[in-house]
């Protein structure tokens, strides 16, 4: 359940390992419907290899015929998730573009619920007989006979929270390079002191088909991109990163050289400030956390615990708190599919039901749990939107979209001004919970003093650590100023998800810092 | 599919489009996994999948693909479409291919002929018995995620134009459980596993079972303690962690990009002269082991750390090309999708010649960290800050469990704090280390 720890893993360079979190994007858009000019018509032949679901021979006879294969053993419900995902990567390191890539990957994946039983097979062969044979043992959960006939068909046709009118993947590689270029000159330029600069820009592109027994039919087509830039700087022997990234389910327009230049000065202004910074004290103190970056803290140390399968299996330590105070009063989250151009967007989940805005703690009481199909079902529960997967390699389970505080009524100022000696926390770069005990810990890689009601000298090697228990309780101030981002990949069962998360300026009471003075 | 045809194909192709160089991993691997919780299958999946990953070098400038998509129509479009790609990145002088071509390969029994005939049956039926058992093992197990089975049977080729055409066969297995103990909010998982080449390796069911439930059971109750300074004691099980984190800041290239702590370290102490440390992926039959690198290079034991001393920094061909050093390189295959980067390949820090027993004597009080949540090392500042759940020791004895508590310091501090390292090696991944500990860390809980 370690958010970006799955990047480290993938294992680029170290350099690139930091805030520069890549892979793990996903989602978006009927690229091919909503484009006029010649240009796009030409970019539009030119992805006929990209329409791939009637290329693919998956029509809806073919469709009913796979999902009688997996109901041939009496399962109780059956379902066909086709894939075809087109990753590009782009990315400059040293001054210069190194890495272009291209990633495909495609293939159909085959459920078959029985009662609690869940039977899971995939193909990336789609010729018919290879998609029978990969049936099969999914229908084996069952040891029956057919109880039932896959019901006709009932198109699907979902609202639209994508934000893309020009997909990335029509983008010549050019104009992609030079918002790099921009970045590079920009945050070299920045300050002397900054060494190493990496930039990059990834756009996943995803067109997804689900079919399902009872009659569900729906095709979403799905776009995420990310623009990131990192900057190390150096000074003797004080090291320092810088990071800023933009991400979600944006088209090409959302990026241009103005923007890239802008975020480049940010993370090398990241970097220098970073530069001086002192150990951080060990022990417990109040922390201000800033909006934003702080959300993946509630992704994580409450998130996670109120996802349905915890809830069901009673592995979760909020299995039981429905209606109840679970927080301060102060605390509404929210996890919202629906929020436009999101990282975390979802048209439909990966088992075809419409993204939805789900209020999980209203005003501290837990009001409802983050449910699949098969969980909402068992739990006889309503389905909130959230049933995802990795890829058609995988079978969907709940899995949070974008997670994030509403916002509250306090300034910021003010909230600052409240602490007399605390913890300003700017960036987290990571962290994990369990979901058992719910003690989380964050790796933060911004962060201040807070001394006197002001924000003063920056400080390294900061852990937060805690129970997402006691901090709920311990959020005493909200500002008005509530900011939601993405770029990240959430891990769960090995599946890596994009996620995106957010939060107002946040006062907590007391929480336990781990650093080097004692 | 004959993986060595399709592989030397793809070459020949990327040649014929006009690429200087060009290196193809293909794998094909077939899957399967079975969870079942309170007694009951909760899941079964089985899948067969494949996959291409080609890097092509056009004037030393780099194009990679990869494709799931192994049709003859598809592999042309990829080939086509990565010579194109190199058209568009820039050189850069030790880019390309690594300097070495074939070279004999040693067979290190790592495919389990057997498991194949091994039914479905038996093994839902070992994900079961573990957990029925680890249930059964104390009355304070009161609830469970379940046991689960999984093997795998994979075919990996790596080939490239300086003639590599390798095809690794290879099996692995496993099983393991995870309980829960307690109830409300004093609720602690515990879990272990057992993961080998060859299925009749496999650890006992019972032994497996029996671990899981005392890991739980154990830390019922766990409470965070004062902050203090005070000796640690690292528990095999849980060190794998923090060497990791240390062999991230060993990366050649941030060494040439002055970008981690460990930059001016070669040839100097590290840690403690207690401490040695090997990279070795040529153990028969091991599960970390592995006859070459994501490159193509033959493995052979490498020592990183000796008596205390840094000895190397970790490349592959290309940044060692870069940086101008001459050095055996390892590079961590990330599979068909991820390429291939300077990484540790199987690493085992040398057992120390204490009792385990001997780490406890004579600390008044202290921790034992059974548990830890993340490595701990930056691998910028060097800084170590990490949480962790264990046990307090007082009077040289575990005294009660801890969790919410962090360790805080450098990482070279810790590292050369170490003053004494067990003999209580238990080789069970491609990460192995004997409990040790450090005469002094900041443990951070509570108000001071």
């Amino acid at each position: 359940m370690d958010i970006f720890e799955t990047h480290r893993l993938i294992g680029r360079r170290g350099f690139l390992k930091k805030g520069m979190q890549t892979g793990a994007l996903v989602v978006s858009y009927p690229i091919w419907k909503h484009f006029g000019d010649q240009e796009a018509v030409r970019e539009r032949k030119m992805l006929s290899t990209m329409d791939p679901v009637e290329s693919a021979g998956l029509d809806k006879d073919i469709l009913r015929k796979l999902l009688e294969a997996c109901l041939s053993r009496g399962g109780d419900f059956a379902e066909a998730y086709y894939e075809r995902t087109v990753l590009n990567r782009l990315s400059l390191d040293e001054e210069k573009i190194t890495t272009a890539m291209r990633g495909l990957e495609m293939g159909v994946g085959f459920r078959v619920i029985q009662g609690e039983k869940t039977g899971y097979a995939f193909s990336d062969d789609l010729d018919f007989a290879r998609l029978k044979e990969a049936a099969e043992p999914a229908a084996l959960i069952a040891s029956g006979t057919v109880k039932q006939k896959p019901a006709a068909f009932t198109p699907l046709s979902p609202p639209s929270y994508y934000l893309v009118k020009v997909s990335p993947d029509t983008i010549a590689s050019k104009e992609k390079a030079a918002l790099l270029i921009k970045a590079n000159a920009v945050a070299r330029a920045h300050d002397k002191r900054i060494t190493q600069v990496g930039v990059h820009f990834s756009d996943y592109n995803k067109k997804i088909l689900i079919a399902n027994s009872e009659g569900l039919y729906v095709e979403d087509s799905q776009t995420l991109s990310r623009f990131g830039v990192n900057c190390a700087a150096l000074e003797g022997m004080q090291r320092s990163m810088g990071y800023e990234s933009k991400a979600g389910s944006y088209g090409f327009e959302h990026y241009n050289l103005a923007l890239a230049e802008d975020y480049a000065r940010q993370a090398a202004e990241m970097a220098i400030r970073l530069l001086p910074a002192e150990d951080a004290p060990a022990g417990e103190f109040p922390i201000v956390i800033a909006p934003g970056h702080g959300g993946i803290f509630f992704h994580e140390a409450i998130g996670h615990s109120l996802e349905g399968d915890g809830i069901r299996k009673k592995t979760s330590a909020f299995w039981d708190k429905l209606g109840q105070p679970i927080a301060s009063p102060v605390v509404t989250l929210a996890d919202d599919g629906t929020y436009k151009g999101s990282w975390g967007a979802v048209n439909v989940d990966d088992e075809g039901c419409v993204g939805k805005n789900t209020i999980l703690i209203d005003k501290g009481i837990c009001a409802a749990f983050i449910q699949d199909k098969l969980n909402a079902g068992l739990m006889k529960m309503k389905q909130t939107g959230n049933g995802r997967r990795q890829s058609y390699q995988f079978y969907p389970i709940p899995r949070m979209t974008n997670t994030y505080l509403h916002a509250g009524e306090s300034k910021p100022e003010d909230i600052v001004k409240s602490v007399d000696k605390g913890l300003f926390i700017g960036k987290i770069g990571g962290g994990n919970v369990s979901p058992t005990t719910g003690r989380f810990v964050f790796s933060v890689t911004e962060g201040y003093m807070i001394e006197g009601g002001k924000v003063t000298k920056p400080l390294k090697g900061i852990m937060l650590m805690g129970s997402g228990q006691e901090v709920l309780k311990n959020i005493s101030m909200a500002g008005d100023d509530l900011l939601i981002i993405g770029g990240g990949g959430c891990g769960k069962d090995g599946q890596s998800k994009p996620v995106g998360f957010g939060n107002p300026t946040l006062k907590v009471d007391k929480i336990t810092i781990g650093g080097k003075k004692a | 599919m004959e993986l060595k045809k399709t592989g030397e194909d793809i070459i020949k192709s990327a040649l014929r489009y006009g690429a200087d160089e060009a290196e193809a991993v293909i794998e094909n691997a077939k899957e399967f996994s079975v969870n079942v919780r309170k007694g009951e299958v909760e899941t079964l999946q089985k899948s067969v999948s494949k996959g291409l990953g080609l890097r092509v070098y056009l004037n030393k400038a780099l194009g990679f693909s990869y494709t799931s998509d192994l049709s003859p129509e598809s592999l042309d479009e990829t080939v086509k479409r990565t010579v194109d790609l190199a058209k568009i990145t820039e050189s850069k002088p030790w880019q390309g291919l690594p300097d070495f071509g074939p070279q004999p390969l040693t067979d290190l029994d790592l495919y389990d002929a057997e498991i194949a005939a091994v039914p479905d049956e038996k093994k839902i039926a070992m994900a079961r018995e573990v957990e029925r058992i680890a249930m059964a093992q104390d009355k304070r197990i009161t609830n469970s995620e379940g046991g689960s089975f999984n093997n795998s049977e994979r075919e990996a080729g790596l080939f490239n134009s300086r003639g590599i055409s390798y095809v690794l066969k290879e099996t692995s297995c496993g099983f393991n459980t995870y309980v829960i103990a307690g109830e409300g909010d004093n609720m602690q998982g515990g879990g272990w596993s057992s993961n080998k080449r060859f299925f009749k390796e496999l650890a006992p069911v019972e032994d497996v079972a029996r671990r899981a439930a005392q890991r739980a059971v154990e830390m019922l109750g766990a409470k965070p303690v004062e902050t203090k300074k005070v000796p640690v004691i690292f528990d095999r099980y849980a060190t794998s962690g923090f060497w990791m984190g240390i062999l991230f800041a060993l990366d050649g290239d941030e060494v040439f990009r002055k970008t981690t702590f460990m930059t001016e370290m070669l040839d100097k102490p590290i840690a403690s002269p207690l401490i040695t440390v090997y990279d070795d992926p040529t153990r028969p039959r091991f599960v970390g082991s592995v006859p070459f690198d994501g490159e193509g290079n033959v493995t052979r034991r490498v020592t990183l750390i000796d008596k205390g001393v840094l000895k190397t920094f970790y490349y592959d061909s290309q940044t060692a090309r870069k940086a101008g050093v001459k050095v055996h390189t390892m590079a961590r295959s990330y599979g068909y999708k991820g390429g291939a980067s300077a990484g540790f390949l199987c690493v085992t820090v040398e057992n120390g010649k204490d009792d385990p027993a001997a780490l406890f004597k004579d600390v008044k009080e202290g921790l034992l960290v059974t548990g830890m949540r993340g490595s701990g090392t930056d691998s910028t500042t060097g800084s170590f800050s990490v949480g962790c759940s264990g046990f307090w020791i007082v009077d040289g004895a575990k005294a009660f469990p801890v969790d919410g508590v962090t360790l805080g310091g450098t990482t070279l501090e810790i590292l050369n704090g170490i003053d004494k390292v067990a003999n209580d090696l238990d080789m069970r991944g491609s990460l192995n280390s004997p409990s040790f500990r450090v005469a002094e860390i900041t443990v951070g809980g509570k108000k001071a």
